[in-house]
């Protein structure tokens, strides 16, 4: 009864104006009873006359609708027919206009379809949103034809348009209004004076701080400073339903009615204050601020794209010239040029050349992780003294033709691309396959694989035309993203994207896209849009499940066959899954069966018996074919909805599938059906896209020295560290793209620089004018990496083991049975190089962990060198160091008739060169005191734990 | 030993100098933001999810409303549950009279020292993602630990000792992450303890004769310098010097924390302990107060492993040996504390993953229950005796005075003399913190 009241104390403007309001036709409850809702008659939809529906049937009078509305329209709403097309169609409908009206819900995930009215499309790509959300759509103009009169809708295949009542109005006037309220249009004067004795005030003191045009940080998404903003609502929708105080969300809050969403946050309102809301909430909330508050907080926080791609990374990628230098005779090749001119520039000297031994130490380590051989060392020092430049030249081609490179400088990728051998997930399943894009990464630094290809074929490996085999392997890029907690049903899939998109935009742009999961980036142009525009190719992908706590299988893993064999394969795996289902169940019957019955249990065990046997049988019977932990296209491609706040159970609008907009924002070409992953490779790679190079081109540059000339490697944008030498910078990416996109050439310019032979040496005017050597005016010195030591331990002991790793040791699959509880935790020890050491996402290795090895759990573009008394006690007490430090002392021993030879052996094995003779004598002397009470083979071995301990052999100058 | 690198006589005063030069010492000890009420934590972590209805929160109405009424319950879900009533009766402790159940009949002597929180709440109804949020403020990703930030925070006062332990013999749930330092320097990481004969990895001497390490020690010593002598100027090299300097002194001073045997018979058996045991919780709390007096900032004691532990699906009687482990011991750690002053300046905090379900899970057990929990802390500038928060009359929803994960770490931080918000980490182009955008610090907790 309230509401007619205040129907006759506030006419609505509109309506009271219209002199012939449209007429009701039908009113026709789509899968209901008759009903009476705002006073005209509806009827029941199955045996309603001339009117046909399609479409499945459907009730869920449970679901809490948002707004509430009145009994019978809830009850009307609640039962609804639905489809992927649903027609709704009357016939002996009078001629002249007419105008439709349809009751559409949704009873639990966001769904989007169109609705045409006679086969004109009223509303386009229409969201039904949350659980319990519903429309009264429409008044939508309409002419029968023939008397008929058809309201279709269509969703995408396997979509669903939910349906629930329509009403058929005859005339083109106003429609009466209908109780679920409308906002008054236009105030008269006493609702003017309402609002600004009553509204005004309190909206000005308790809610302008956070929600205005005025505020300092708009919150919620929500202004209150204008109708606009009232009618609009925040982030969780309408602030007011008119006419409805206790569906309106501002009421809810100032009635602190939940505790997240109470408002305002610290104190209360009084009671009187909250009553004028709901009163002017109940008017339907006249208002008259008209200066739309909403655009200007937008245009505030709008990007301005041209001013966006201004950003240094962004700019466009061009050669500079190279910068003039005082001495001319020191560059060795262009890239020198940039280096001494901000050398010269700070008022410096370049460093000496450093000696030979120094050199091959260096580069040796830097290609391969290894030292160099003493044969090695001596034979380039004597070449180095003939010709240095093609001695210098011959070692690099001789570095990096060895397959140890490759294991060198995959690391390096793996370490940015967050390898590991285990899902991530609570129990941290293993991943028996994942070795294989290890081993793929490795063997694409060693054929020196062009990097476009590269970033190319783990994006999208397997869409390439007539895929090969290893090219599947590479998307195990995409299916390694981690996986999150034990569930099945309710699997969060958009952490694991958020996963991949993390990566992909630090791995390839140095961007940190993940950012904008839940709002606009806050220093980068990159908008919530463009994340889900991008998640939309990742969900239209089908990504291996790797098994978890309560779904242990693995499944969806990529058959190794050739493309035209693919359904053959999945055949056979779908067939291997079946008669595996039925030879448990029949071990579980049996099972059940000796519980139940005691008479002939012994057949029934002898039955058990053979049951189990046939089901491990069948169970261990290898595939013909080996299987990828790789990507495939998904089961359901398609755009996806923005997830507001990065909830994926508040889906906002759809957004098609497109690259950064600050890049050009490209759209995935409407005819297209795949997932956009090839489209997507091409974009990042597109050549007038600046970021891939430059990312890549620092990326080499800082594993060969230590940092980056961008300190930040995983970051190019505001957040990030501008380069100490952009120029260089710029003429290492063009040139990294315009010579085809070796990375070995990268190695060959870098490593015949001027800059790459300095020493590590630094005079006191460096010391003093650039403390932490920005200029490079020596080579850094650096701490090996954790593989490196390990890796030099093991083959100085002689016990490194240099054959294909292979796969892990892993338990067999059919004994899985990893928990939270029990999760999966090994740590296999083997002689193979580190990095083929198994990897769990959410274990640290223990001896990775000690001396700063990878994060496996996000990315890492750059190893820390951290100096921390766990890793001396590791030199003083591990085992490891002991063994192959003994190993070593009985070689050396060997090698040589007297402590003499055997001393500079050992120098020349640790730090590639001979002692002097002081050096020489003390470690004879210690021998000698150390031998005092230990017999020789120990007292060596005494003094090879010593020289492993040395900073010359864990520093490379 | 020490002469061995302070007053090398190769290059007199050139370490010290070169360290001090630096300035960056990454374990120096910090001024925190304001004057810190405590200086050092012990943490104690019971995992697999204590029943708070059965242990602190005192529900009466839950005794009486047994199999009648139906409320959240079982398993993972939140689904209606018959009721469960508390298996323990509930006695007034101390002066103040907090309520206790015969659980801990220890610990309900000091409640006079002891502040309840009865309002706990988290996100996550898992016990990984539950163990993960408690340590790390992150409840999916991992993130820092809670005893990184504060040694990243704080630095140590004792350079011989790590800055951070846990005394972890199994391992909780979430693994190594649980104390892992993630984005932050290595310094900062937790070194593990597991007890036993050998209670830390590779802090054992190896060599066995004597004086044998001394001097390859010392040879080292003598290369190393040598090695600096050219190379000027590099802090690192003189740094790493230092750091074996460290291990060496760590191999006694760690060895000596774990000489329980210099404790009196009286000390022994505050914590329920044997002459000669070297394993058990009674062990742990020894050994976490000797790391105390010693300096190491943060010290958490794991309580139960991720296999067995207080997640009491089938029986919940199966709490009352969970609660017998560990409540002599942690009232024995309070009490000698106090007797030595330390626990004004120590904060020590209990707690769990989450609560459980005032509905029944099986025919005896009980669910997990983020919704409420409760956690207590003592010492360090709480408020003794008092009882903050409660939930609703079945233990099912906090009532008042919520304090979320994240509140929780803003009040620890805040006891240690930290702005939450302000101690962050530059990392990934973004500046990190502990309680994320979230925390606000819970004032009525604090004396």
């Amino acid at each position: 009864m309230r509401w007619s009241a205040f129907l006759l104390l506030f006419a609505w403007p509109g309506v009271a104006a219209s002199a012939t309001e449209a007429r009701l036709h039908r009113a026709v409850n789509l899968n209901g009873p008759p009903l009476t809702i705002d006073g005209r008659a509806w009827e029941a939809g199955n045996d309603a006359k001339d009117v046909k529906t399609t479409g499945k049937t459907f009730e869920n009078q449970k679901v809490r609708l948002k707004p509430p509305t009145d009994a019978a329209r809830t009850q009307m709403i609640r039962s609804s027919v639905w489809g992927d097309k649903v027609d709704i169609e009357f016939s002996h409908v009078p001629d002249g206009p007419c105008q439709v009206v349809l009751y559409v819900w949704e009873d639990n995930h966001n769904e989007r379809f169109s609705l045409l009215v006679n086969g004109v499309t009223t509303l386009a790509d229409f969201e039904s949103g949350t659980e319990g959300m519903w429309k009264r759509l429409g008044p939508w103009p309409a002419q029968s034809v023939n008397g008929r009169l058809v309201v279709t809708a269509r969703a995408a295949s396997h979509g669903a348009a939910n349906l629930s009542g329509v009403e058929l109005w005859a005339g083109d006037g106003p429609l009466p209004e209908s109780h679920t309220g409308a906002f008054v249009e236009t105030p008269g004067p006493e609702q003017t004076a309402f609002f600004e004795n009553k509204i005004r005030p309190v909206l000005a003191e308790h809610c302008y701080e956070c929600h205005s045009a005025t505020a300092k940080k708009v919150k919620g998404g929500l202004v209150l400073d204008s109708r606009r903003g009232v009618m609009k609502g925040g982030d969780t929708g309408p602030a007011i339903t008119p006419g409805d105080p206790d569906a309106s969300l501002l009421i809810q809050a100032v009635r602190h009615l939940h505790e997240d969403t109470a408002m305002p946050p610290k104190k209360k309102l009084p009671p009187h204050v909250i009553a004028a809301l709901e009163a002017w909430v109940r008017m339907g909330a006249p208002d008259p601020r008209l200066t739309d508050t909403v655009a200007v907080v937008q245009a505030k926080s709008a990007i301005d794209w041209s001013k966006a791609r201004e950003w240094w990374s962004f700019r466009p990628l061009v050669s500079p010239a190279l910068p003039p230098v005082q001495d001319k005779s020191w560059p060795a090749n262009e890239l020198d040029h940039f280096i001494l001119a901000k050398i010269e520039a700070a008022g410096l000297k370049p460093a000496p050349e450093a000696d030979a031994h120094a050199f091959i130490r260096r580069a040796t380590y830097d290609l391969t992780g290894l030292p160099p051989t003493p044969q090695e060392v001596e034979a380039f020092a004597a070449a180095y003294i003939q010709h240095p430049e093609s001695s210098i030249e011959n070692l690099v081609e001789r570095l990096l033709d060895s397959p140890r490179y490759g294991e060198r400088w995959g690391r390096h990728w793996l370490d940015v691309v967050r390898y590991a051998d285990t899902a991530g997930d609570n129990s941290d399943y293993p991943i028996p396959q994942m070795h294989r894009y290890r081993d793929w990464v490795i063997d694409a630094f060693n054929r020196d694989l062009p990097y476009d290809q590269f970033v190319r074929q783990q994006l999208a490996g397997d869409l390439l035309p007539d895929a090969k085999p290893d090219q599947v392997i590479a998307t195990g890029y995409i299916a390694n993203a981690r996986r999150f907690g034990s569930r099945v049903d309710d699997y969060p899939q958009h952490l694991t994207i958020e996963d991949t998109l993390d990566n992909v935009g630090r791995a390839f742009l140095g961007l940190t896209i993940n950012c904008t999961r839940c709002h606009d980036h806050k220093f980068d142009p990159i908008t919530t849009q463009d994340y889900y525009a991008l998640y939309g190719i990742f969900s239209s992908t089908r990504y291996p499940w790797p098994g978890i706590e309560l779904d242990k299988k693995q499944r969806d893993l990529v058959p190794l066959v050739p493309r035209h064999q693919l359904d053959t394969a999945a055949k056979m795996m779908k067939d291997r899954e079946i008669e595996s289902s039925r030879l448990n169940k029949e071990v579980k019957r049996l099972e059940t069966a000796i519980k139940e019955k005691k008479d002939d249990k012994n057949r029934l065990e002898a039955e058990l018996a053979q049951a189990k046997a046939a089901a491990k049988q069948h169970a261990q019977k290898p595939l013909t074919f080996e299987l990828a932990y790789a990507v495939a296209e998904g089961r359901k491609i398609g755009d996806v909805a923005v997830q507001q706040k990065g909830d994926p159970a508040k889906p906002g609008p759809v957004v098609r599938r497109h690259f950064l907009t600050v890049f050009g924002g490209q759209e995935l070409p409407a005819n297209d059906s795949s997932s956009g992953r090839l489209q997507l490779a091409a974009w990042i790679m597109a050549r007038d896209n600046p970021l891939p190079p430059r990312v890549m081109a620092n990326r080499l540059w800082l594993n060969h020295f230590g940092k980056g000339i961008v300190p930040t490697p995983n970051d190019f944008g505001k957040q990030g560290k501008p380069a100490t030498h952009p120029e260089l910078l710029d003429y290492l990416a063009a040139k990294f793209r315009d010579s085809g996109w070796s990375i070995k050439g990268m190695h060959r310019l870098i490593m015949l620089s001027r800059t790459y032979r300095m020493s590590t040496l630094r005079d006191e005017a460096a010391l003093e004018a650039d403390p932490a050597n920005e200029w490079l005016s020596s080579f850094p010195r650096r701490r090996l990496d954790a593989e490196s030591m390990r890796d030099t331990l093991l083959m100085l002991g002689g016990s490194l083991d240099l054959s294909p790793a292979g796969p892990h040791p892993f338990p067999p699959q059919n004994d899985w049975g990893f928990t939270q509880h029990k999760p999966f935790k090994a740590v296999y020890e083997t002689n193979h190089r580190s990095v083929y050491l198994m990897t769990q996402r959410i274990q640290r290795h223990p001896y990775l962990a000690i001396f700063d090895g990878a994060d496996p759990s996000t990315s890492t573009p750059a190893r820390l060198s951290s100096t921390t008394p766990l890793q001396a006690l590791y030199w003083l007490n591990d085992p490891l160091v002991h063994d192959q430090s003994r190993k070593l002392a009985e070689r050396i021993v060997k090698s040589g008739s007297d402590d003499r030879t055997r001393i500079r052996q050992a120098y020349e094995l640790l730090f590639a060169r001979p002692p002097d003779a002081e050096e020489a004598a003390v470690a004879a002397r210690f021998l000698v005191k150390a031998g005092g009470s230990l017999p020789q083979d120990e007292a060596w071995h005494s003094l090879v734990r010593v020289l492993f301990r040395l900073n010359e052999f864990v520093y490379l100058d | 030993m020490r002469s061995l690198v302070g007053a090398s006589t190769l290059m007199p005063g050139l370490l010290s100098q070169l360290l001090a030069e630096d300035g960056n010492d990454p374990l120096a000890p910090k001024q925190p933001h304001f004057t810190a009420k405590a200086s050092r934590v012990i943490f104690i972590f019971s995992n697999g999810g204590v029943s708070h209805m059965d242990t602190f929160d005192h529900k009466p109405e839950l005794f009486k409303a047994d199999g009648k009424m139906t409320g959240v319950g079982g398993g993972l879900s939140n689904q209606q549950r018959v009721l469960l009533k508390p298996g323990w009766q509930f006695r007034p402790g101390g002066q103040c009279g907090t309520l206790v159940s015969d659980l801990f009949p220890h610990l309900r002597e000091l409640m006079d020292d002891i502040c309840v929180i009865r309002s706990m709440k988290g996100d996550d109804n898992e016990h990984y993602n539950a163990t993960l949020g408690l340590h790390t403020g992150s409840f999916f990703f991992s993130r820092p630990s809670i005893g990184s930030w504060i040694s990243y925070g704080l630095g140590t006062t004792n350079s011989n000792l790590p800055s951070f332990v846990a005394l972890a013999p199994q391992m909780p749930y979430a693994g190594t992450q649980i104390f892992n330092n993630d984005f932050l320097p290595a310094y900062h990481q937790g070194v593990r303890v597991i007890g036993g004969k050998q209670p830390v990895a590779n802090l054992d001497r190896r060599t066995q004769q004597k004086g044998l390490q001394e001097m390859e020690l010392e040879f080292a010593d003598l290369l190393n310098n040598r090695h600096l002598r050219s190379r000027a100027g590099d802090s690192n090299l003189a740094a790493r010097i230092r750091s074996f300097e460290t291990a060496f002194h760590m191999q006694t001073e760690a060895r000596d924390i774990f000489a329980i045997d210099q404790e009196s018979d009286a000390t022994l058996s505050l914590y329920g302990l044997k002459r000669g045991q070297t394993e058990g919780f009674g062990w742990q709390c020894l050994v976490a107060r000797r790391m105390a007096e010693r300096g190491v900032r943060f010290i958490e004691l794991v309580d139960g492993s991720s296999s067995d532990n207080w997640d009491q699906h089938a029986d919940m009687a199966e709490h009352a040996k969970h609660a017998k482990n560990i409540d002599q011991p942690v009232a024995g750690l309070l009490r000698d504390l106090n007797q030595r002053g330390m626990l004004q300046d120590t904060l020590v905090v209990w707690t769990t993953e989450f609560g459980r379900t005032p509905g029944v899970d099986g025919t005896k057990g009980r669910g997990h229950h983020s919704a409420c929990f409760s956690s207590w802390m003592a010492g360090g500038g709480v408020k003794g005796g008092h009882v903050h928060g409660s939930t609703d009359e079945i233990g099912a929803t906090v009532a008042e005075g919520k304090v979320h994960v994240h509140d929780f770490h803003a009040t620890i931080l805040h006891l240690l003399g930290f702005d939450h918000e302000k101690l962050t980490y530059r990392h990934g182009g973004r500046d990190f913190r502990l309680t994320d955008v979230f925390g606000n610090v819970v004032g009525e907790l604090i004396a």
